[in-house]
């Protein structure tokens, strides 16, 4: 009945049962969890936090590393492929960083990816107008806090759902986008200039993308997990009743949240001008998608049930690295979509399950 | 009550052959014998029986755990009942129990959760309960199901908007329209409308509505066996009464035969001694802890009051009465539906205004533990500190050391038993939930503690230690206001009782006063006052 007992198994069960493989039940009342066995030296609680049912998805992108090196063992297993999985996919990140605080509230952002064209659009304006790099990203900022707070009027104050809320200022942003560029990329060589050490320089080898999203996750990491605020956000998207009735100034979380996302995207966008040297009016859009996918896929790791910062980011890098690896053994150009379907919709598919039983066991106990 | 008093003159007015004056006329329509029904340890039934007759209005009364739900729930086939039970409907034996889908056919029952679906309109909710009227091709043929709609509705005179979400209705149509969809296909005749406390969720002017209704069903032909705990309410519909108490059938009479105090002790039980007194220390002379002026909400009128130090008021009434929005509006959990002010002379003693506020910082343990006590996806600990995180800081990370002692320190103190601090709360029983939410208002260190509904859906043991965790905090000067629904928490716990009926202070009991009869009868509105 020792949770950290049973754990080694299931790492070696996890070739055959991969993401799916139940681990300990925690809720069964006879682990006695009590609090000096939890305060026990950290080795005693490692095999429990390597265990299949926290990091699964560790376990997968491991064999999906392994499948890919002896698939294409010229190509794949290279430093400059796992630049490449880090490069690409250090803007997805950053994007579903993004959504994971609002999530956390259950609100829905889906106005990120619009937020990021609109501030990748500013910034290149800018810069090809020949305004300084400080101003230019300040103003691109500027705009996507301006969203944020529409964002909280709208959802918060006004009360309309947050899904629809937001897809529809999402909307209003590529109207005014759209009205401002006509719909064409703006383009500079002004844009190759200092402006582009934002997305493009590196530090001892890893580019500075990918060292703003390893910085956020930190950040959010700290936020949710080591402050009062985390607990509050958490409180306020599992129960706002129940929160707001223990003192959480629920409304207000929320409407913070939505400004921490918009500013979040709008960093995105900056950096994603800057990596393109170019301001393409659809920049953002397609990592909505991405970006929700790994948040979800994230709330299903280290702290099941809980959206959080290095669950989605084991998220993105799982997806990004299957998609990098379907394109070096050239597959089919429909592979990397149906990749990402079907991991979700197995990760997805086993957190529901998990929960289902949890909550019947709520059921039995009552 | 507004227009209750029409309706109880309607009453009196009713044809003679429904009011025999207690000469046995008809032979029972419904009759059931030997019901008896065990949970567990538990006898919840004891050999009851009940007959019902024809075009007759039947009360089943009883306080709260007498055994009504579960004669209710046996006859509707949710519970087996134990063996020996045997039921007759028009002289024609038939089973109870859980192996019939919804019991005999000619029993139409309505819940106190009337299960509707809320966003559709009264349309869809008639068609749900019975059956849409399909096309060729398994559409659904709208003018017609309309068209049955509006004639199921116009046969008991009821004028409704056939198409607005009933989310928009008022309760009482709500309650109207899940009568008419349980009498659809019964098409007059013999039969009993089992009606469950329908007048729970309605406010007192919505109940003469109702009555009409219940009158109109009779009329088709029917009987009505009415569920309720409310005396006024048999005395205005009823023919004749069964009391419940205990799980046992003490009394079945004629109405007219009886006072409403008579009803009254029926159901308390003559047992009791009317000069009971629970053993609380009485608060006289402490100094005043909180004064509340003019508190006015939906279901409040203006009440105001004074709190003393160390005193446990209670706050009694029927639903409806306002009893169990007072401690909401205290904590400011309202916001701006409600007003009035509130001045606690140990602190500044200032008049503070509630509502544009917020909260008011008095602790607030709420009525529905899942819905808006407990965090099911959270922990214990997380449960238990969520209001006090700020206390709990180490410049701005939240200190895990600190939350862990303090845990500890509640999870002994009041006993909780779980499989650790981190164990979810939904891992806990009912009553251990109910401590977790009392540690977490009583870690606020508030001067003054709300509590709803303390005890509901917790077992004996741990209400009796709630009670004792009660008197040790107002002891040491706690002031405390219960409200609740259960008298045996009254009784148990407060030093001093307002009794509150339409949102305003009817009676206020204390020092002898405070006894099972006389609280009864003033909540009921049968005292002799």
């Amino acid at each position: 009945m020792n949770p950290t007992m049973s754990s080694p198994q299931n790492i070696s069960a996890v070739g055959a049962a991969g993401l799916g493989a139940p681990g300990p039940d925690t809720a069964s009342p006879e682990t006695t969890a009590s609090a000096p066995r939890r305060q026990a030296a950290a080795w005693v609680r490692l095999p429990d936090a390597l265990s299949v049912r926290n990091i699964g998805a560790i376990y997968v992108w491991l064999a999906i590393a392994v499948i890919f090196a002896i698939w294409a063992p010229s190509t794949f297993p290279t430093w400059a492929t796992a630049r490449q999985i880090l490069d690409e996919n250090a803007a997805t990140g950053l994007m579903a960083l993004s959504v994971v605080i609002p999530l956390c509230t259950r609100t829905f952002d889906l106005s990120v990816g619009f937020i990021a064209s609109l501030s990748a659009v500013t910034a290149s304006y800018m810069i090809a107008h020949g305004v300084p790099v400080a101003a230019a990203v300040a103003i691109a900022m500027g705009g996507a806090l301006l969203v944020g707070l529409i964002n909280g009027v709208v959802v918060v104050v006004m009360g309309v759902d947050s899904f629809i809320a937001t897809l529809a200022t999402g909307s209003l942003i590529q109207a005014f986008i759209t009205l401002m560029t006509n719909g064409i990329a703006i383009t500079s060589p002004r844009l190759a200039g200092p402006f582009a050490t934002i997305g493009q320089a590196s530090i001892g080898g890893i580019t500075l993308p990918v060292i703003y999203t390893l910085l956020v996750a930190l950040v959010i990491w700290f936020v949710l997990e080591h402050t009062a605020t985390g607990r509050r956000l958490y409180a306020t998207g599992f129960n706002p009743e129940s929160a707001r009735l223990a003192g959480v100034r629920t409304a207000r979380l929320r409407f913070a949240s939505l400004i921490v996302s918009a500013l979040l995207a709008g960093a995105a966008g900056v950096v994603l001008a800057s990596t393109l040297s170019s301001g393409d009016p659809q920049v953002g859009v397609p990592y909505l998608l991405s970006a929700y996918a790994a948040a979800f896929l994230g709330a299903s790791q280290l702290r099941p049930g809980r959206f959080n910062a290095w669950g989605t980011l084991i998220a993105v890098l799982l997806l990004g690295t299957g998609v990098v690896g379907l394109g070096l053994v050239s597959a089919p150009n429909w592979a990397p979509a149906m990749f990402t379907g079907v991991v979700l919709i197995a990760a997805l598919g086993i957190t529901g399950a998990k929960r289902r039983a949890l909550r019947r066991g709520r059921g039995h106990r009552l | 009550m507004t227009g209750s008093g029409t309706v109880g003159r309607a009453a009196l007015e009713r044809d003679a052959m429904s009011r025999d004056n207690g000469v046995e006329v008809s032979p029972a329509l419904l009759k059931i014998e030997g019901l008896s029904k065990t949970f567990g340890g538990t006898r919840a039934l004891i050999d009851a029986g009940l007959g019902v007759r024809e075009h007759e209005i039947h009360a089943l009364v009883g306080q709260n755990g007498s055994g009504k739900s579960t004669l209710i729930k046996s006859l509707a086939g949710y519970h087996h009942p134990d063996p020996g039970a045997r039921a007759w409907f028009a002289g024609e034996p038939f089973e109870l129990g859980s192996g019939l889908q919804h019991g005999h056919d000619r029993l139409r029952f309505v819940h106190q959760d009337l299960g509707h679906v809320l966003e559709l309109g009264v349309i869809d909710n008639l068609a749900l309960r019975h059956a849409y009227v399909r096309g060729r091709f398994g559409n659904i043929r709208w003018t017609e199901q309309e068209r049955s709609a509006r004639a199921l509705l116009s046969r008991f005179g009821i004028d409704i908007d056939l198409h607005r979400p009933l989310a928009e209705a008022t309760p009482v149509e709500r309650v109207v329209v899940a009568i008419v969809a349980a009498l659809q296909g019964w098409e007059g005749g013999q039969g009993v409308l089992v009606l469950d406390e329908p007048t729970a969720v309605l406010p007192p002017h919505e109940v003469a509505q109702l009555f009409e209704l219940i009158g109109e069903v009779r009329r088709t032909g029917a009987s009505v066996l009415y569920v309720s705990h409310r005396i006024d309410e048999i005395f205005q519909l009823a023919d004749r009464v069964t009391v419940l108490r205990g799980g046992r059938v003490v009394a079945t009479r004629a109405v007219a035969d009886l006072t409403p105090r008579e009803l009254a002790s029926l159901m308390v039980g003559e047992e009791v001694d009317p000069d009971f007194r629970a053993e609380v220390p009485a608060a006289t002379g402490a100094p005043a802890l909180l004064e509340a002026r003019d508190l006015r909400a939906r279901y409040l009128n203006g009440v105001s009051f004074t709190l003393h130090h160390g005193e446990v008021l209670g706050v009694a009434g029927l639903a409806g009465s306002g009893s169990e929005q007072l401690p909401y509006v205290l904590a400011g959990a309202l916001g701006r539906e409600a007003s009035g002010r509130l001045r606690l002379p140990g602190r500044g003693g200032e008049w503070a205004d509630i509502g544009p506020n917020g909260p008011t910082g008095l602790a607030l343990v709420p009525a529905d533990r899942a819905r808006e006590g407990v965090i099911a996806e959270f922990g214990v600990a997380e449960n238990l500190t969520l209001p006090i995180l700020d206390r709990l800081r180490h410049g701005v990370t939240h200190s895990r050391s600190r939350e862990t002692a303090l845990v500890r320190d509640w999870v002994q103190r009041l006993q909780i038993r779980t499989a650790g601090q981190d164990a979810p709360i939904s891992t806990l029983s009912g009553g251990n939930q109910q401590k977790v939410v009392m540690a977490r208002a009583l870690a606020l260190e508030p001067s003054v503690l709300l509590l709803c509904e303390p005890t509901a859906g917790v077992d004996i043991a741990t209400r009796i230690a709630l009670y004792e965790l009660i008197a040790q905090q107002a002891e040491r000067g706690l002031g405390v206001i219960v409200s609740s629904t259960d008298i045996g928490d009254l009784l148990a716990m407060c030093t001093r009782i307002l009794v509150l009926r339409d949102g305003v202070v009817v009676r206020e009991l204390d020092g002898n006063q405070v006894t099972q009869a006389i609280l009864h009868h003033a909540i009921e509105g049968t005292d002799e006052q």
